[in-house]
C-alpha cells in the first residue's frame, strides 16, 4: 500500500491534517456534537442520520443505554431511567430535595455532597450520567470525522455557578475527552450568528432550553465577541413549562398530587406533546389514560406566564448591568427549542422592540457555535481571523467576614480571566489559624449564597489582633473556573486550593468513576479500531484507484485489472459493515495483490525521473 | 509585566481626560494578543503567564474606564495608595449627600419610576460636573486636598448609583 502512494520527498501523501476538535452542547433535554467540514460548522448525525440525542440515560443490568430508546422507557422504567440530569449537576442533596417532587429517583448520599441515583448498576452520580451522553457523542464524532479528537468544546449556561461548571468538566474527563473551553451557551450562539451574518453592534441573545434560561448582551466589533453583562436562572426552563400543562391536567382530572413515578413521566410527556402542539395550533385535546380536556393557547399562555415574567426580568437585570436601555440592542436572537412557544416569542419582541432573529435552527445553533470556537482553539484557523470571545462571571464572588456577611471580591459580570486580591486581618491576639469560607451569589447574607469551598490558612505568626495581613486571591480563569491562594504578607505563610465545589465530587469517588469508564473504555478502543481499519480501507481504495487511473492500462493487463477489481469490490463492501477484522484482511489481500503493480509503477517512475521527467507528469 | 502601569498597557499616557472608545479600541487589540484562546496548546508556565497578563490587561481596562477609578488610579500614582474608606471632611458635600438620600427613600417608597429615572440623570450631571473639576486641579500640587476631595465624591455618587440600581430591581419585582 505505501508503495502506491508515490509522493515526492517532502510532500504530504494526504491533503493538510485539520486538528479534529468539536463543540457539544449539552443539553437539559437534546444534546448534539458539531464539527467544522470543508469550513462549514455542522452539526454531525448518528448512523440512522439523527442529529439530536436526547439527554435519557437507562441503565439495564448489563449495559446503558443513551438516547431516544432511553427517552421512550422514562414511563416504563422511571427508576433506572435518567431524563433532564442537568439540573442536578453541582447541586447538592439539599437543593435536590427542593426539586424532589418532580424526581422520582430514589437519591442515596456518596462521600461527597452530591446527589446519587440509585439504579440498577448501583449508585450513579449526575456527573456519571452525564459523561454517558458525553462518550456517546464523542464516539459519534469520531466514527464521523474518522480520527481521535483533540478536544472539545463544550457548551453551559452562562448562569452556572463554579459548581456546576466544575461538574460540566468533571463529566467531560470521566467521557475521554480532552476539553478546550467551557464555552457559555449564549455567547456560542452568538458566534454562530455574528459570523454569518458579519454583525457588528449590541446583540441580546435570550437562550430558553429545556431546564435553564440564560441571556446574554454583547458587542460584536471586527470578529470580538465582548459579553457586556448576562443573566438567568439555572431552574427555568421548558420543563417548568410541562409541569405547569401536567398540574392543570391533574386539577383538571380531579387527581391529588402524590402520583406514582410511571404515571408521573407519562403525564409529563403529555403535557410536553400538548405544548408543541400549541406552537403551531390554538387549542388541542389532551388526552390521559380515558380522559380528555382541552387546552387552548392562551390558556397555556396564562399557566406560563410567570415564568415568561421571570425571564423578562433576567433580561431588564441583563440591560441594566450592560447599561443599556433595550431600544439599544440592535438584534436578538432566539436559541433553546422552548423560544418555539409562541407567547415567548411575543414577549420577547415586546420587551426589546424587534423582531428576534430565528434562522439558524434554535436546537442547533449554541452547538454551531461551539464548533466554530472549537476549530479556533484547535489552531486550525489563519493568523488574524481568530474569533476572540471576552466573556464574564454571572455571579459574584466573595468570602465570608464577620456576623455571616458576604463580602464581594469580583463583583458579576467582570469579564474574565481575571485575578483580584483582598486583604483581611485576624481579629483576635496571638491568632495563628484563619478559616476562609468562598461563596458565590448575589446576597448579602451567606446563608442566601452559594458555599464554593472552605478552607483554612495555617502558621500564621502570632501577633496583636488586627498585625497580620492577609491577602486572599481569587482568579477565575477563561473557562469561569475560580482558584484560591491566600498568603500572610508578613511572614509569607501560604495556602491555595483549586476551588473543590462543596457539591463536587470528592477525589475517592472520581477514582472509582474512572475505574468504570475502563470497563467502557474497551467497548471505545474496538468503535475506534474498527473505524481507523474503514479509514484505511478507504485510502487504500482511493490510491488504488487513483494508480489504476494513471497507470492502469500501461502496466497491466486486462486479468491483473480484473483481479484488482475484484478485491476492490470486496473490500468496498467489508467498509460498510462492522466487521474489523475481515476488513482488515481483505486490507492485507488487496495490497498483496497490488504489489506487483505497485511495483511496476515505481520502476516506471525511477526510469522517468532517470529521463529527466518530473513525477507530476507522470501521475497526471 | 503585572506591575505594569494601566496606562502604559493601553500605550497611553496618564491623563484624566481619555477617548472611551479609543480606549475600546485599544483593548480589543491587546486582549486578541494576550488572551488564554490563543494560547490553548502552550505549556503550563506559558498559560499561567498568559491568564495573569490577560486578567492584568482587564483588570486595567476596568479602571481606567469608569472616571472614580480612574481618577483614584491617578491620585495613586503619585501618592501611593490611598485608603478605600476614610471620614471624609467635607461638610458641603455631606449636605447634598443627605438631600440626595432622602430623595431615594422617598423614590423608593413612592415607586415613581419616571421620577426615578430623572433623579439617575441628575446623578449623570453632577458626576460630569465632577469630572471637569478633577479635570482642572489633579495635575495641580497645590490643589491636591481638593483633587482628593473630588474623587470621594465620586466614589460616593459611584456607591449612590448601585443602590439606585438596586432600588430599581426591587421595583421590578
Amino acid at each position: 500500500m505505501a508503495l502506491l502512494q508515490i509522493a515526492e520527498p517532502g510532500q504530504s501523501p494526504q491533503p493538510h491534517q485539520r486538528r479534529l476538535a468539536v463543540g457539544i452542547d449539552l443539553g437539559t433535554t437534546n444534546s448534539l456534537v458539531a464539527a467544522l467540514r470543508s469550513g462549514i460548522a455542522e452539526p454531525l448525525a448518528d448512523a440512522e442520520g439523527q442529529v439530536i440525542l436526547p439527554s435519557a440515560v437507562r441503565y439495564h443490568a448489563d449495559r446503558v443505554e443513551v438516547g431516544a430508546g432511553a427517552k421512550a422507557a422514562a414511563a416504563i422504567d422511571p427508576f433506572n431511567t435518567l431524563v433532564s440530569i442537568k439540573r442536578l449537576m453541582g447541586r447538592g442533596l439539599d437543593d435536590v430535595q427542593q426539586l424532589g417532587e418532580q424526581l422520582p429517583y430514589h437519591f442515596v448520599a456518596g462521600e461527597s455532597q452530591m446527589p446519587f441515583i440509585d439504579t440498577v448498576q448501583g449508585a450513579k452520580s449526575p456527573v456519571e450520567v452525564s459523561a454517558e451522553i458525553l462518550r456517546v457523542l464523542r464516539q459519534r464524532a469520531e466514527q464521523a470525522l474518522g480520527g481521535e479528537l483533540v478536544g472539545a468544546v463544550i457548551t453551559v449556561p452562562a448562569y452556572f455557578d463554579d459548581a456546576q461548571r466544575q461538574a460540566t468538566k468533571d463529566a467531560a474527563r470521566l467521557a475521554g475527552l480532552n476539553v478546550l473551553r467551557l464555552l457559555n451557551e449564549p455567547t456560542a450562539a452568538a458566534v454562530a450568528y455574528g459570523l454569518d451574518q458579519q454583525a457588528e453592534g449590541v446583540v441580546a441573545v435570550f437562550d430558553l432550553g429545556g431546564g435553564t434560561f440564560d441571556v446574554s448582551i454583547l458587542r460584536l466589533t471586527g470578529g470580538v465577541f465582548e459579553v457586556l453583562a448576562t443573566g438567568g436562572d439555572t431552574a427555568l426552563g421548558g420543563d417548568d413549562f410541562d409541569m405547569a400543562i401536567a398540574g392543570w391536567m391533574i386539577a383538571e382530572m380531579g387527581l391529588s398530587a402524590d402520583i406514582e413515578p410511571g404515571a408521573q413521566r407519562g403525564l409529563l410527556r403529555a403535557a410536553c406533546a400538548a405544548k408543541e402542539a400549541l406552537t403551531a395550533a390554538t387549542s388541542v385535546v389532551v388526552g390521559y389514560e380515558g380522559w380528555q380536556g382541552l387546552l387552548t393557547r392562551e390558556h397555556f399562555d396564562g399557566l406560563i406566564e410567570p415564568m415568561v415574567a421571570r425571564s423578562l426580568k433576567s433580561c431588564r437585570r441583563a440591560l441594566r448591568d450592560a447599561g443599556l436601555e433595550a431600544h439599544e440592542v440592535e438584534a436578538v436572537v432566539l436559541v433553546g427549542g422552548s423560544t418555539r412557544v409562541p407567547r415567548v416569542r411575543t414577549a420577547v419582541a415586546e420587551l426589546f422592540g424587534r423582531e428576534p432573529l430565528t434562522d439558524i435552527d434554535p436546537d442547533q445553533v449554541v452547538a454551531i457555535g461551539a464548533a466554530i470556537q472549537a476549530d479556533t482553539l484547535a489552531g486550525n484557523r489563519r493568523e488574524g481571523e481568530e474569533l476572540l470571545l471576552l466573556d464574564v462571571i454571572p455571579l459574584s464572588l466573595g468570602l465570608e467576614t464577620m456576623g455571616g456577611l458576604m463580602e464581594k471580591v469580583i463583583p458579576r459580570n467582570t469579564t474574565i480571566p481575571v485575578a483580584r486580591g483582598q486583604d483581611f486581618t485576624t481579629y483576635k491576639d496571638g491568632q495563628t489559624a484563619m478559616m476562609i469560607h468562598v461563596l458565590q451569589g448575589e446576597r448579602e447574607l451567606v446563608s442566601a449564597c452559594r458555599s464554593l469551598a472552605r478552607f483554612e490558612l495555617r502558621g500564621i505568626p502570632p501577633m496583636v489582633a488586627g498585625a497580620a495581613k492577609i491577602r486572599v486571591t481569587f482568579q477565575v480563569d477563561a473557562d469561569g473556573l475560580l482558584s484560591v491562594a491566600a498568603r500572610e504578607l508578613g511572614s509569607g505563610v501560604e495556602a491555595s486550593i483549586q476551588v473543590k465545589p462543596s457539591y463536587g465530587l470528592t477525589d475517592g469517588e472520581i477514582t472509582r468513576m474512572l475505574q468504570d469508564s475502563f470497563q467502557h473504555a474497551s467497548d471505545d478502543r474496538d468503535a475506534r479500531a474498527l473505524r481507523e481499519q474503514q479509514v484505511d480501507g478507504e485510502r487504500l481504495l482511493e490510491a488504488v484507484q487513483a494508480a489504476l487511473a494513471a497507470d492502469g492500462e500501461r502496466l497491466l493487463d486486462a486479468e491483473e485489472r480484473q483481479a484488482i477489481q475484484i478485491q476492490m469490490d470486496e473490500l468496498r463492501s467489508l467498509l460498510a459493515g462492522q466487521d474489523q477484522a475481515a476488513i482488515e484482511q481483505q486490507i492485507r489481500r488487496l495490497s498483496q495483490i497490488t504489489d506487483a503493480f505497485a511495483a511496476r509503477r515505481l520502476d516506471a517512475t525511477v526510469k522517468a525521473a532517470l529521463a529527466g521527467r518530473n513525477l507530476n507528469e507522470i501521475e497526471d | 509585566m503585572g506591575n505594569l502601569c494601566h496606562f502604559a498597557r493601553f500605550d497611553l499616557k496618564p491623563a484624566f481626560r481619555i477617548d472611551l472608545d479609543d480606549l475600546g479600541v485599544r483593548y480589543r487589540k491587546r486582549a486578541r494578543e494576550v488572551h488564554p484562546d490563543r494560547f490553548a496548546d502552550a505549556g503550563e508556565r506559558e498559560k499561567r503567564q498568559v491568564l495573569e497578563e490577560s486578567a492584568a490587561l482587564n483588570d486595567a481596562y476596568q479602571v481606567l474606564r469608569s472616571a472614580p477609578m480612574r481618577a483614584r488610579y491617578l491620585l495613586s500614582l503619585r501618592d501611593g495608595e490611598l485608603p478605600l474608606e476614610v471620614t471624609v471632611q467635607d461638610p458641603d458635600f455631606l449636605i447634598q449627600q443627605m438631600q440626595w438620600r432622602e430623595e431615594l427613600e422617598e423614590l423608593q417608597d413612592s415607586a415613581d419610576l419616571p421620577a426615578l429615572a430623572a433623579f439617575k440623570q441628575r446623578l449623570k450631571a453632577a458626576q460630569e460636573r465632577l469630572n471637569d473639576d478633577f479635570e482642572l486641579c489633579w495635575q495641580d500640587s497645590a490643589r491636591h486636598a481638593e483633587a482628593v476631595r473630588l474623587m470621594r465624591r465620586m466614589q460616593f455618587l459611584e456607591k449612590l448609583n448601585h443602590e439606585v440600581r438596586d432600588l430599581e430591581e426591587r421595583l421590578d419585582d
